[in-house]
């Protein structure tokens, strides 16, 4: 059951090895898969990385020996041997950097920054792509921090756009491992923007990078407190939900869990909605389907299974089992509103039921809800039901909510308008001015 | 005639005693071919008298010519000479400036001329300028009555009149000149003039040509007799038919090449250069040989079908199969020969070429176009074939021939590498295939396996499976260069996925081509494919039970009222008394489809109907009386109509009975419905006709409880969920979802009440003031809306200038993106305008701007 709704199979090849590193950690806790199977995967994964110690833990872990093979000792060697010789290169400019007249006499132009260190510190092009080479080493033993660090200075002083954009990517990496979050977001936004402006060779490479960029943001966006937000915002633009149609329709159980525990939630339901009923045929879970029972056949008790499921998909996934609790809770609130729209006469027992809780929890919760949402009902007590009394919306009041927005649209027209004016003048008077 | 001609010839030639023995030759030779032209009979006999008789005449005009009156006479003949050339000038003249009264008056002018300088004995032989005249006038005049009737502004009526007398003229006149003119035509040269007035030398040539008279006649004939077996074969050859020399190997390039050379002259007869290279075919050994003979034999089969809207004969058609099947075995064996298009004309000096090994030569030669011509011819033959005779069938039958040549073919450029070809070859494979289902697919596969033999095999296409092996020619075609191949590969492919009730993926894919967009730029047989595509489409749908889909799919093609012509499958009808131009009505009788491509339109017209139904009355009902909002144009009218109807009888087509199922419905009686439409017996025609007819049955049930509530809602205060289900016959949780949903989407105002189990419905009865006051907030909004989207069209026009002032690639990217969104978005606007936003499906076709999504997505 566990297994049947688990995406890690499906996310790894959207992830850094180091990121799939602690999605298989997770599995391991969670007794998802074979214990034996999983420690393969892992030795598999960081085998070619430079975690040597690392690797050689798992290794004895799997063969169940102590004895260390000769190999892991000359990979060791040879790591070391690395390291040393790029600190040794980087040393310099690293001091140099550091320095904090440096630091003062630097500038936003990269060109000028790198002509100035070239001509007072004797820095060369090549020791600041020893920057980024030796980032991409400490990366790839584990030394986030460090990796982190080499890489904003590569990122500082190198106008090399290709590499600056691995960088990117590498610092995120690097940030995410290490929890920064605040960094980490920032430096996803970095990224993003990057990505959406890069003109890429073609759309299927631009495709590409959103999908990564889609699965790195997936931690940063769930571990960082205001990440549901972020989230949200990001894949609801048109680019992004493209991008989920096309190369990742799983993605689909994050938004919807976003979406859900989100809240601002009202403005999103809908959009949510269509976006699941046209990827339908192509992804399901029971998250989706939860929303789908509820929003689109109104099927309650048909929710309120999904919804037991979903419990235990959310328990069971990386990204999620933090968000549980609230999922739940907003789960069960959308299950009510929505019932209580419809409904005019509510039997509470039933109306329990259908939320898991007992009658005088459900009694309680009955209450919080309609003092919290401001649900205009009562409780009969005799009869043991709750009274919906449905808002008419009178006929003025439906005019005003028509015409709402006019005012603003106009007023948007308007200044519209006024720039193209302002526009044509411009180029009128520079055509002049030619 | 040519004997009248040719002794008016002898006269002036004795007369001026100018030629020298030179033109005397070729003047003798070419009458002697004359002749043989003329009549069948032994050459020589006929020949003597004449020769005698000229010989005469030559002598004859000798001694009376004698005596001075020379100078005379030449300077007589200049002056007509003179007087023709001018005319000659004058008609030239005419021609540049297409004035015909001046080129008929100068024409008039010139035959005078002519037959007084020819006439009695001091008659000259008829110039070359003449006869070059004269064909240029025939030429011009056919050029001009083409251009005539091409262009739109006619010329005047004087000219126009004087054209035509022209062409009277010129054509009673150039039957005298018949054969000058063939042979002017075949050879400018081969007619001298024989006007050279050299006075000096005359006496001394007169002389000696007189001397040689006798063994020049017997030269004379010798020639004539060396003519037919040396060279200018083909008009002993044609003509003759007994005197073919036999043909060797040495000699039958040779042969080929005088067959090519008469190949589009106009007295070529071609059945006749058919046969020749038939036999020649038999007798040639070599492949090189083979090869050459064949490409032209094929060309010229294709040669003898002249008009434009005939088809070729069937027997022609098998034979010209054979031969391209023939041609390829050569190729396949050896393996040292290829045809190319861009081929060096190679110069073989009618010798056979034997490569060397290693050596491959290249034949100038288009094989792909033969095989594309072969398919066309298949596809004309066809249309023209009536579809419901047994003529038709068997027609039918040579396809898997033709499909296997396609494969052969195939598998031949493949093997070196002419990609180009491929591509084409592929996509005519690729046409013969989507459009059929998967087991006749297989069949057809089957049968060409058997047909061709084992080694023929192809890397690019593998499959075995049908949907695989449409997958396979697809995915090669998206790798083309060539535009128009990916588009119609795309759609095939489509519309093979929509035909095998792949309704999402077939979507997925259109909407990532983002072919409806650029569609109407595509050329006519391009946008049939796409509308087919979309009928499909909506035929898929509505298998599936997507009614809204199928509905947005056919409503285009259908809902324009000419089903027909836009699926290519009958010409467009005389419409409000406008006859259809006739050059038009022939092109679109080219581009019909033949008749087992098409899609049944009368199943589209009842499945259109039908999905129209179901959305139109419910939405009827709910929107009242004074409904404005039309889903299906057409289906309304024809509601509309018969609800004008006095007295209805019981119904007999199928728009009848959708009509009265209609009806029922929204009166509520949902049974009446459902089982109008069941009877209607196109059903049949789909597959998995129970599972569609439960469908169909189940959305009656649905829409039924829909109109019903939304017709009825204001006669209750109350209605028990029970009782509805038991009135629409569909369980208590289903209508509860039903009205769930209304409820929920504010159709209805209304609550369920769960204690009691009943729909509790909100009297809502608005005021006049009320009514007229949402009217007016929703024109207002209407209002804004409008300005806003003029306001966007104009900023959309200003673009492009704009684009070009700002060279930064940032700013040009973003404004790029800005302006699809815009137009995606103003895309889905107008679609809800039209279809009253209640189209979903539309949105999706308006919204799916999928950035990422392209056709290279799927590859």
């Amino acid at each position: 059951m566990a297994s049947k709704h688990d995406l890690t199979l499906r996310m790894i090849p959207f992830l850094d090895r180091h990121l799939v590193f602690p999605l298989l950690d997770f599995l391991t806790l969670n007794e998802v898969y074979a214990s034996q199977d999983l420690l393969k995967a892992k030795h598999e994964l960081l085998s070619n990385t430079n975690m040597v110690d690392f690797v050689l833990k798992l290794y004895q872990e799997i063969h169940n020996t102590e004895e260390v093979p000769k190999e892991f000792a000359e990979k060791k060697e040879k790591v070391l041997a690395q390291l040393e010789e790029f600190q040794n290169q980087t040393q310099n400019v690293i001091e140099v950097i550091e320095n904090p007249e440096v630091i003062a006499a630097l500038r936003q132009d990269k060109l000028q920054n790198l002509s100035f260190l070239k001509e007072n510190y004797n820095i060369t092009d090549n020791q600041i792509l020893s920057l980024y080479d030796y980032g991409q080493l400490q990366f790839n033993c584990g030394n986030y921090g460090g990796a982190a660090d080499m890489l904003y200075h590569f990122r500082v002083l190198s106008t090399d756009s290709e590499r600056n954009f691995s960088a990117l990517w590498g610092k995120l990496a690097a940030e995410i491992l290490t929890g920064n979050w605040d960094v980490a977001l920032e430096e996803m936004q970095r990224l993003r923007d990057v990505i959406d402006q890069k003109s890429f060779s073609s759309p299927l490479q631009q495709l590409q990078q959103r999908t990564w960029l889609i699965h790195w943001s997936l931690f940063v966006f769930f571990n960082h407190p205001k990440g549901r937000d972020g989230i949200v915002d990001m894949l609801f633009t048109s680019q992004y939900i493209n991008t989920i149609q096309t190369s990742c329709p799983w993605i689909l159980r994050y938004l919807t869990t976003a979406v859900v525990t989100n809240k601002r939630r009202k403005t999103y339901i809908k959009e949510l909605v269509k976006v699941i009923q046209q990827e339908s045929y192509e992804y399901q879970d029971p998250i989706t389907q939860f929303i789908e029972a509820l929003y689109v056949h109104f099927d309650f008790e048909g929710a309120q299974q999904k919804l037991k499921e979903c419990e235990e998909v959310l328990s069971n996934d990386f990204f999620l089992v933090a968000a549980r609790e609230d999922f739940m809770e907003n789960a069960r609130q959308f299950i009510s509103e929505t019932y209580c729209r419809i409904h005019q006469k509510i039997d509470v027992k039933e109306l329990s039921q259908t939320l898991n809780l007992s009658q005088e929890e459900g009694e309680k919760w009955i209450v919080d809800l309609i003092r919290d949402t401001r649900v205009d009902a009562k409780i009969d007590f005799e009869e043991n039901t709750v009274i919906m009394n449905t808002p008419i919306t009178s006929v003025y009041q439906q005019v005003i909510e028509r015409t709402k927005g006019l005012s603003f649209k106009s007023q948007v027209f308007a200044s519209a308008i006024e720039k193209r004016e302002a526009a044509a003048a411009a180029t009128a008077t520079t055509a002049e001015a030619l | 005639m040519a004997s009248r001609f040719f002794r008016s010839a002898s006269d002036s030639e004795s007369e001026s005693e100018s030629s020298d023995n030179e033109s005397f030759i070729s003047d003798e030779e070419l009458s002697s071919d004359e002749e043989e032209m003329e009549s069948d009979d032994d050459l020589k006999k006929d020949d003597q008298p004449k020769k005698n008789r000229f010989l005469k005449g030559g002598s004859d005009s000798e001694d009376s010519d004698e005596e001075g009156g020379r100078r005379q006479i030449k300077s007589q003949k200049d002056k007509r000479y003179e007087e023709m050339e001018a005319c000659v000038k004058s008609i030239e003249n005419g021609e540049r400036i297409n004035d015909w009264t001046l080129i008929s008056n100068e024409f008039e002018k010139l035959n005078k001329l002519m037959t007084k300088a020819q006439a009695g004995i001091n008659g000259i032989v008829t110039p070359k300028f003449y006869i070059k005249c004269l064909v240029e006038l025939e030429d011009f005049l056919q050029e001009a009555a083409q251009k005539e009737k091409a262009a739109k502004k006619k010329m005047n009526a004087n000219n126009a009149k004087a054209m035509n007398a022209m062409k009277q003229k010129l054509k009673k006149n150039n039957k005298t000149h018949e054969d000058k003119i063939a042979q002017y035509r075949q050879d400018p040269d081969s007619i001298e003039d024989p006007v050279v007035p050299v006075v000096t030398k005359a006496a001394k040539k007169k002389n000696a040509f007189l001397a040689d008279s006798d063994s020049e006649d017997d030269s004379a004939a010798a020639s004539s007799s060396a003519a037919q077996e040396v060279d200018d074969g083909f008009t002993t050859v044609g003509k003759g038919g007994k005197a073919v020399v036999e043909i060797t190997p040495e000699n039958l390039l040779q042969k080929l090449r005088e067959v090519l050379e008469a190949r589009g002259k106009k007295s070529t007869d071609r059945n006749e250069q058919i046969t020749i290279l038939q036999r020649l075919l038999k007798d040639a050994s070599s492949p090189y040989q083979k090869i050459k003979v064949l490409l032209t034999l094929i060309s010229s089969r294709f040669d003898a079908n002249v008009s434009m809207s005939g088809y070729m004969q069937v027997e022609l058609w098998r034979s010209v199969e054979k031969e391209i099947n023939q041609l390829l075995e050569i190729f396949e064996t050896n393996k040292q020969f290829y045809v190319h298009e861009n081929a060096d004309d190679f110069d073989d000096e009618d010798k056979d070429v034997v490569p060397e090994a290693g050596q491959t030569i290249a034949i100038r030669g288009s094989l792909i176009s033969y095989v594309e011509r072969l398919d066309d011819e298949f596809t004309k033959s066809l249309q023209s074939i009536d579809p419901h005779t047994t003529d038709y069938i068997d027609r039918m039958r040579d396809e898997a021939t033709l499909y296997a040549i396609l494969v052969r073919s195939q598998a031949y450029f493949e093997s070196y590498k002419l990609n180009g070809s491929v591509g084409r070859v592929i996509m005519r494979r690729l046409e013969h295939v989507y459009f059929k289902p998967e087991q006749v697919i297989s069949q057809l596969e089957l049968s060409t396996k058997n047909m061709l033999p084992s080694n023929i095999n192809s890397s690019i296409i593998t499959a075995e499976d049908p949907a695989e092996l449409v997958h396979q020619l697809c995915t090669f075609l998206y790798q083309q260069d060539v535009s128009v191949l990916r588009t119609r590969a795309m759609l095939c492919h489509i519309y093979h996925h929509a035909l095998h009730q792949r309704f999402h993926v077939a979507r997925d894919m259109l909407l990532m081509s983002h072919l409806q967009e650029t569609i109407h730029q595509a050329d006519v047989p391009t946008q049939i494919l796409y509308n087919r595509v979309m009928v499909q489409l909506g035929l898929c749908a509505f298998r599936d039970g997507l009614i809204k889909e199928s509905h947005s799919c056919l409503q285009e093609i259908q809902g324009s009222g000419r089903p027909k012509e836009l699926l290519a499958q009958g010409v467009q009808m005389q419409r409000y008394g406008q006859p259809v131009a006739a050059e038009q009505e022939q092109l679109e009788r080219q581009r019909q489809l033949p008749f087992h491509m098409h899609i049944n339109l009368e199943l589209l017209e009842c499945v259109y109907h039908t999905c129209s139904m179901l959305l139109e009355i419910p939405a009827q009902a709910q929107a009242g009386p004074n409904n404005k909002k039309v889903i299906s144009k057409t289906f309304r009218r024809l509601l509309d109509y018969n609800e004008r109807q006095a007295f209805l009888g019981p119904p007999e087509n199928i728009r009848d009975h959708i009509m009265g199922a209609a009806k029922a419905l929204a009166s509520g009686e949902w049974e009446k419905s459902r089982d109008l439409i069941m009877a209607i017996k196109i059903w049949d025609l789909m597959p998995n006709t129970q599972d569609i007819k439960d469908m169909l049955a189940r959305k009656i049930q649905e829409e039924g409880l829909r109109t019903y509530l939304f017709t009825y809602a204001s006669y209750y205060s109350t209605i028990g969920l029970a009782q509805l289900s038991q009135m629409f016959d569909l369980s208590v949780v289903n209508v509860s979802s039903i009205v769930a949903k209304m409820i929920w989407q504010e159709e209805l105002s209304a609550s369920l009440d769960q204690v009691t189990q009943c729909v509790v419905l909100h009297q809502v009865e608005q005021s006049r003031v009320q009514q007229l006051a949402l009217q007016f907030a929703d024109k207002a909004v209407n209002l804004v809306e409008q300005n806003e989207r003029l306001l966007e069209q104009k900023n959309t026009e200003q673009r492009p200038e704009q684009q070009q002032q700002q060279k930064d690639r940032r700013g040009n990217k973003g404004q790029q993106g800005n302006q699809q969104n815009r137009n995606a978005v103003s895309g889905q606007r107008t679609f809800q305008q039209r279809t009253g936003g209640r189209n979903n499906f539309n949105n999706v076709f308006g919204n799916a701007v999928r950035g990422g999504r392209t056709q290279s997505a799927r590859r």
